[in-house]
C-alpha cells in the first residue's frame, strides 16, 4: 500500500518532469525557424538564431513588433512586399493586442528582450524611448541611403532630438469628417462642404437629428472635444497655464449637442461597449469626425455588405477664425531597437516601409502613408470603392499633432481622459473639469 | 549522570538537524522555484521603492522620497480609499452570499448538482465577455438591470446610473465581483457544512431549538474556520482586483473606480516610475501583510480556546 | 445534510428561490451564449432581444477561421493541466513542511511567502521578465510555466487546511514509527483532498482565464493561448463582441468537463475525511 503511494506520487512527479523538459524542447525549437535542426541549450536558442543565420549568409530573421496586425490588411501587405523584395529577410512578426501594446512592448524593451524594429502606437511615446535609449540614432543611414526627408512634410520631425532622427513615420492619420450620403438625401440637404465651420456643423447635425437618427457620432475619446481646441496649431493640451480656456468653446458644443439629443449619449456608448465603426455602419448617424485610418476599414464594412449605404469624406470642420485644412493627427514612426544584432537589415525594413515604396502599398490599401503627395492622394483615392472628392477632401494645410511628443505627455493625456468622462457624465460643468484638469496638470508638471 | 546530559543534547543536536533536513526536503521542491521565479524578483522590487528608476536607465537613490511623494499625491490617497471601499464590500458581501447559496444548496434537493453548478460557472466565465455584457446590462437606460428595477417600481428619475455615474460605479462592480466569487466560496462552505456531524442538530431539535437558533448555535460557529479562510482568500484577491474592473469601467468615471492596483500600473505604464509604483505596493502589500498578522491571531486564540 | 421532512410549502419557496438566483446568476452566460449567434451590430441593442432574429450559427467557424483556435485551445489545455499538477505536488509537500515539520526558520521562510502574495503582479513584473529573458524562458512553454508552477498562494491555501488537522493524530502516528514521509502521504494527503480540490479548481480556472502573463510571454504564435485570442478580437479598428462572445462560449466548455467529475469528487472526499475546515 505504502510503495505504491509513493510510487504513483514518484511517477507523477516524473510525469510533469519529464512534459516540463519535453515542453522546453519543442518550444525552442519551433522558435528557431531559421536555423534549421540547432539544438543548442534552450537559453541561448533564440539569439543565436540571428546571429548564426546572418553568418551562415542565409535568410536573416527580423523580429518586428506591431499590434492588431490580422486586422489591418495594409501592415501585413506592405511587410509581405519588402520580405518579397528582399528575399534574404524573414520578417518575424509580433502582434500584440492593441490595448496592450505599449505595456508588453516596454517589458520587451526594459527586460532586453529580442527585439529589431518596433512600431510606436502613440508617437508622443517616442520621447520616452529617446530618453531611456531605446531608440538607435537613423541619422548615420538616412544620409548614406540618401533618404529624402522633406517627402515627409514635416511629419518626421517630431522625432528628431538634439538635431538627430530616432523615428521615421511609416503613416500619418488625420481627422476628417465622414458622412451618410443617404440620410443627406432623405432630408434633401446639401453634402457636407469641404469648408465648413464648427458651427456650421453643430446646426447641420440638429437639421438630421430625429426619427431614430442622430446628427454626428461623438465617440467617447477625450480627443472629441480636445482635437478642435488644439486645431488651430496655437494651443497643446499642456498648456495649463491658460487655465485650458482655449478647450471651453469645443467642451461647450459637445455637451450642447449631447443636450440635444444630436449625438448619442455618452453613457450610452461607454456601457453598450459601442464602438465607432460598427454604430457608422448602422446607417443612422449622418455625419462622424473620425480619423484617416477609417476609410480602409469603412471600406471593408461596404465590401462585406455590413454597411449598407453611400458614405463620403469631407475636411473636417474648422473653429472660426481658422483656414479650412486645418486639422489634427499623429504619425506612426518605426524605430530600431539599439539592440539589434542585424542593424543592417533593420534599416532596410525602416527604409521600405517608410519610403515610397512602403508608402505606394499603404495608398493602396486605402490608408495614408506619410510621405503623401498628390499622387499618392489620388492613389487612395482611386482605390475601388472609395467616395468620390476623397482626393479633395483630403487636402491639409497643417496637421496639428494631437499630442505633443514631450515628458510627461501620457500622464496628461490620462488626466484629460478622467475629466473628460465627468463633464460628458454630467458629473461636473465644463468649468469645473477644467479647471480640476489644470490644478491636476500644474501639480504634475509645474 | 553528566555523561547521559551530554549525550542527550548531542541526541537533540542531531534530531534537530533531523528534523530541519526532513522539513527542508518537503519544501524545497516548491521553495526553490518560488524562490527564482517570484522571491527575487519582489525583493528586486521592494528595494526600487526607495530608488528612482524608469525601468531602463540607472537607478538612482532617493531613499523614502517615492512614499514621500506618493502620501501627498490626491489620486493614491483617493485609490487606497476605493480600494478599501471595494475590498470591504467585496468581501463581506461574497462571504454572505457564498454562505447564504451553500446552505440553500445543502439540502436533499432535485437537481441540486444542476444548481450548484450554475451558480460556480461566472468564476469560470472569461472575463473579457463577462465584463462586456454586464456593461450593457448596467446600461442606464434599456439596460437589463434598470428595466427590472422599473419593473418592480423603481422610478424612472431614481433609477442608478451604475457604470455612468460616480456615486453607481463602485456599487456596480462590487456587484459583478460578488457574483463571480460567490460560487467558488460556496464550495467552499458547502464542503465545511458537509462535515458538521448531524448528531449536534438531532441534540439541538431534541432541545426544541428553531432553525435561527440551530444556525446561530451550531451552523456558524462550527464554520469558523472556513470563515477565516474565506475571509483571508476574498482579502487577498480583492485588494489586488485589476482585469475585471479596468475592462468595465477603465477605474472611471473620472477616477470613481480606481484602485490601488490601477494605480500601480498607471504608474508603472504611463508614468514609467517604477520607484513609485513598487512604493504604492509597499503600501498595499502592508495593509494585506497586517490584516493577515491579525487574522492569524485571532485564529490562533481561536483555536486555543476551541 | 438535513434529513428532516420540510413542509411542502417551504419547500416548493425553496425551489422558487433556487430557480430565481439561479436565473438570476446565468443571466450574463445567456446573454453571451445568444449573442454569440448574432450580428455585430444586434449584440447590443436596446432593449436587448434574448433570441436572435436569425441564428448565425457561421459564428463558430469564424472563430477558427480568424484566429488558430485549435492550437490556442491545445496549448491552454496543456498549461494549465501541468501547472495545475505541478502546482498540487510541490505545494502540498511545502505546506507539510510548512505546518507539520519543526525547525529552525520555518515561519521566517513561510513570512517570505505571504509577502509575495499581496504584491500586485504589476509591480516585479519587469525585474521578472528580466529574469526569464535571462535564463532563456521568454516565449517558450516552460519558462510560464515556471513562473506559475511554484505559487505561494497554493501553499498559503493548503496550509491553512493542514493546520486544522490535529497533532494528536501526527504524534500518534509518529509513535507508531511512521516517518514523515509517510504520515505525509498516508495520512496527511487523503484527509486534504477537498484541499487539494479546491487548489485544483482555483489553479485550473486562474490559468485557464490569465491573459496578462501569456500576453506577456508569448509572441510566437504557436504558442499563445485562449484568452490571448479572444483578446484579438477587440480590437483598435473594429471589435467582434459576436465572436468574443462566441469563443468565449467555446472556452467555457473544457472547463465544464472537468468541473463536473470534479464536485462529485468533492462531495464524496469531504463526505469520509471528517476534517474540521
Amino acid at each position: 500500500m505504502k510503495i505504491k503511494r509513493i510510487a504513483a506520487l514518484g511517477m507523477s512527479g516524473l510525469m510533469a518532469a519529464s512534459v516540463l523538459t519535453a515542453c522546453g524542447g519543442s518550444t525552442s525549437s519551433s522558435s528557431a525557424t531559421t536555423s534549421s535542426g540547432s539544438t543548442g541549450s534552450e537559453s541561448t536558442a533564440s539569439e543565436s538564431t540571428a546571429s548564426e543565420s546572418t553568418a551562415s549568409g542565409e535568410q536573416v530573421s527580423l523580429k518586428v513588433s506591431l499590434w492588431d496586425a490580422t486586422s489591418n490588411p495594409a501592415d501585413l501587405a506592405a511587410i509581405e512586399a519588402f520580405e518579397a523584395a528582399n528575399p534574404d529577410i524573414k520578417v518575424d512578426l509580433i502582434d500584440i493586442p492593441s490595448t496592450d501594446y505599449n505595456t508588453k512592448l516596454n517589458t520587451m524593451l526594459n527586460g532586453g528582450s529580442q527585439l529589431d524594429v518596433y512600431f510606436i502606437k502613440q508617437a508622443d511615446m517616442t520621447k520616452s524611448f529617446y530618453d531611456k535609449g531605446q531608440l538607435l540614432d537613423l541619422t548615420p543611414y538616412i544620409e548614406e541611403s540618401g533618404v529624402d526627408m522633406a517627402a515627409y512634410n514635416g511629419t518626421a520631425d517630431g522625432f528628431a532630438f538634439d538635431g538627430k532622427q530616432y523615428g521615421l513615420p511609416v503613416r500619418t492619420d488625420f481627422y476628417v469628417l465622414y458622412y451618410n450620403k443617404d440620410l443627406f438625401d432623405a432630408k434633401g440637404l446639401e453634402y457636407p462642404s469641404n469648408d465648413m465651420t464648427w458651427t456650421e456643423f453643430e446646426e447641420l447635425a440638429g437639421k438630421l437629428s430625429g426619427d431614430g437618427n442622430y446628427g454626428a457620432l461623438m465617440h467617447t475619446w477625450q480627443a472629441m472635444a480636445w482635437n478642435w481646441a488644439i486645431q488651430d496649431g496655437q494651443h497643446s493640451i499642456m498648456d495649463y497655464e491658460t487655465g485650458y480656456d482655449f478647450a471651453k468653446t469645443s467642451y461647450d458644443m459637445l455637451v450642447r449637442m449631447q443636450e440635444n439629443g444630436y449625438i448619442q449619449d455618452y453613457g450610452q456608448l461607454k456601457s453598450g461597449n459601442i464602438h465607432y465603426s460598427g454604430a457608422f455602419a448602422q446607417g443612422n448617424v449622418a455625419m462622424m469626425p473620425m480619423g484617416t485610418w477609417f476609410i480602409g476599414t469603412m471600406k471593408a464594412k461596404v465590401d462585406s455588405g455590413e454597411a449598407d449605404f453611400n458614405w463620403g469624406v469631407a475636411t473636417i470642420p474648422h473653429p472660426e477664425g481658422v483656414e479650412t485644412g486645418y486639422t489634427v493627427g499623429a504619425s506612426t514612426p518605426l524605430g530600431i531597437n539599439p539592440a539589434t544584432k542585424v542593424a543592417d537589415a533593420a534599416w532596410r525594413f525602416v527604409e521600405f516601409m517608410t519610403g515610397a515604396e512602403g508608402a505606394a502599398v499603404y495608398a493602396k490599401e486605402g490608408y495614408i502613408p506619410a510621405r503623401a503627395d498628390e499622387t499618392i492622394l489620388e492613389t487612395v483615392a482611386s482605390n475601388e470603392g472609395m467616395p468620390e472628392g476623397l482626393a479633395e477632401a483630403l487636402q491639409t494645410k497643417n496637421i496639428t499633432p494631437d499630442r505633443p511628443i514631450v515628458d510627461k505627455v501620457g500622464d496628461v493625456d490620462q488626466i484629460l481622459a478622467e475629466q473628460h468622462s465627468m463633464i460628458m457624465l454630467g458629473e461636473c460643468t465644463v468649468d469645473e473639469g477644467l479647471a480640476e484638469i489644470t490644478n491636476q496638470v500644474k501639480d504634475l508638471l509645474a | 549522570m553528566a555523561n547521559a546530559t551530554k549525550q542527550e543534547t548531542k541526541k537533540g543536536i542531531s534530531l534537530n538537524l533531523r528534523n530541519t533536513l526532513v522539513g527542508l526536503s518537503f519544501i524545497l521542491p516548491n521553495f526553490i522555484g518560488f524562490a527564482v521565479f517570484t522571491l527575487v524578483p519582489v525583493i528586486f522590487s521592494f528595494i526600487l521603492s526607495l530608488m528612482k528608476w524608469d525601468g531602463f536607465t540607472p537607478m538612482e537613490f532617493v531613499a523614502f522620497d517615492n512614499f514621500v511623494k506618493i502620501f501627498g499625491e490626491k489620486k493614491f490617497i483617493e485609490s487606497l480609499g476605493h480600494t478599501v471601499y471595494f475590498a470591504f464590500f467585496t468581501v463581506l458581501l461574497s462571504m454572505a452570499a457564498a454562505l447564504a447559496l451553500a446552505l440553500l444548496l445543502n439540502q436533499k434537493l432535485k437537481f441540486v448538482n444542476f444548481f450548484r453548478s450554475a451558480i460556480f460557472f461566472p468564476y469560470v466565465a472569461s472575463i473579457v465577455a463577462v465584463s462586456c455584457v454586464w456593461k450593457a446590462m448596467f446600461m442606464e437606460d434599456g439596460g437589463v438591470i434598470n428595466s427590472a428595477l422599473q419593473m418592480l417600481g423603481v422610478a424612472e428619475d431614481m433609477l442608478p446610473g451604475w457604470t455612468a455615474s460616480v456615486a453607481w460605479a463602485m456599487p456596480a462592480v462590487i456587484i459583478v465581483s460578488v457574483w463571480r466569487n460567490m460560487g467558488y466560496f460556496m464550495i467552499i462552505y458547502l464542503a465545511a457544512l458537509q462535515d458538521i456531524p448531524n448528531s449536534l442538530y438531532e441534540a439541538a431539535e431534541m432541545d426544541g431549538a428553531s432553525k435561527w437558533q440551530q444556525f446561530v448555535r451550531i451552523t456558524f460557529p462550527m464554520l469558523t474556520p472556513s470563515h477565516f479562510f474565506v475571509f483571508m482568500m476574498l482579502t487577498i484577491n480583492s485588494f489586488k482586483t485589476f482585469d475585471l474592473i479596468f475592462l468595465m469601467t477603465e477605474g472611471g468615471p473620472g477616477t470613481a473606480t480606481q484602485l490601488l492596483s490601477m494605480y500601480v500600473y498607471n504608474k508603472a505604464f504611463i508614468s514609467w516610475d517604477y520607484g513609485v509604483t513598487s512604493a504604492a505596493s509597499m503600501v498595499l502589500f502592508l495593509i494585506v501583510a497586517t490584516i493577515t498578522v491579525l487574522q492569524f491571531r485571532v485564529e490562533k486564540k481561536f483555536n486555543d480556546f476551541m | 445534510m438535513i434529513e428532516k421532512k420540510q413542509h411542502p410549502v417551504a419547500r416548493f419557496a425553496v425551489y422558487a428561490l433556487l430557480i430565481i438566483l439561479t436565473i438570476g446568476t446565468l443571466l450574463p452566460l445567456v446573454w453571451m451564449l445568444s449573442a454569440s449567434l448574432k450580428l455585430d451590430s444586434e449584440v447590443f441593442t436596446v432593449p436587448i432581444k434574448w433570441l436572435p432574429e436569425t441564428f448565425h450559427w457561421e459564428n463558430y467557424p469564424k472563430v477558427w477561421q480568424k484566429i488558430d483556435f485549435a492550437t490556442y485551445s491545445f496549448n491552454s489545455l496543456k498549461l494549465t493541466v501541468i501547472i495545475t499538477l505541478i502546482q498540487l505536488f510541490t505545494c502540498s509537500f511545502a505546506s507539510y513542511g510548512f505546518s507539520k515539520c519543526n525547525f529552525k526558520g520555518r515561519d521566517t521562510l513561510f513570512l517570505c511567502y505571504v509577502a509575495t502574495i499581496a504584491i500586485p503582479w504589476q509591480t516585479y513584473m519587469l525585474p521578472q521578465y528580466s529574469l526569464m529573458r535571462m535564463l532563456g524562458g521568454v516565449d517558450t512553454h516552460w519558462g510560464y510555466i515556471a513562473l506559475q508552477a511554484f505559487s505561494a498562494f497554493g501553499v498559503f491555501l493548503l496550509r491553512q487546511f493542514y493546520q486544522s488537522i490535529p497533532n494528536e493524530l501526527l504524534e500518534a502516528a509518529r509513535i507508531d514509527g511512521l516517518s514523515e514521509y509517510g504520515i505525509y502521504g498516508r495520512i496527511v494527503l487523503p484527509l486534504a483532498k477537498p484541499a487539494l480540490t479546491t487548489l485544483t479548481i482555483f489553479t485550473f480556472v486562474t490559468i485557464w482565464n490569465d491573459f496578462m502573463g501569456p500576453m506577456i510571454y508569448f509572441n510566437t504564435e504557436s504558442l499563445k493561448t485562449i484568452p490571448l485570442g479572444i483578446r484579438m478580437f477587440l480590437g483598435q479598428y473594429s471589435t467582434s463582441y459576436e465572436l468574443i462572445m462566441a469563443a468565449s462560449v467555446m472556452s467555457l466548455l473544457p472547463v465544464f468537463a472537468l468541473y463536473i467529475p470534479c464536485q462529485k469528487f468533492f462531495v464524496q472526499g469531504v463526505a469520509t475525511s471528517g476534517l474540521k475546515g
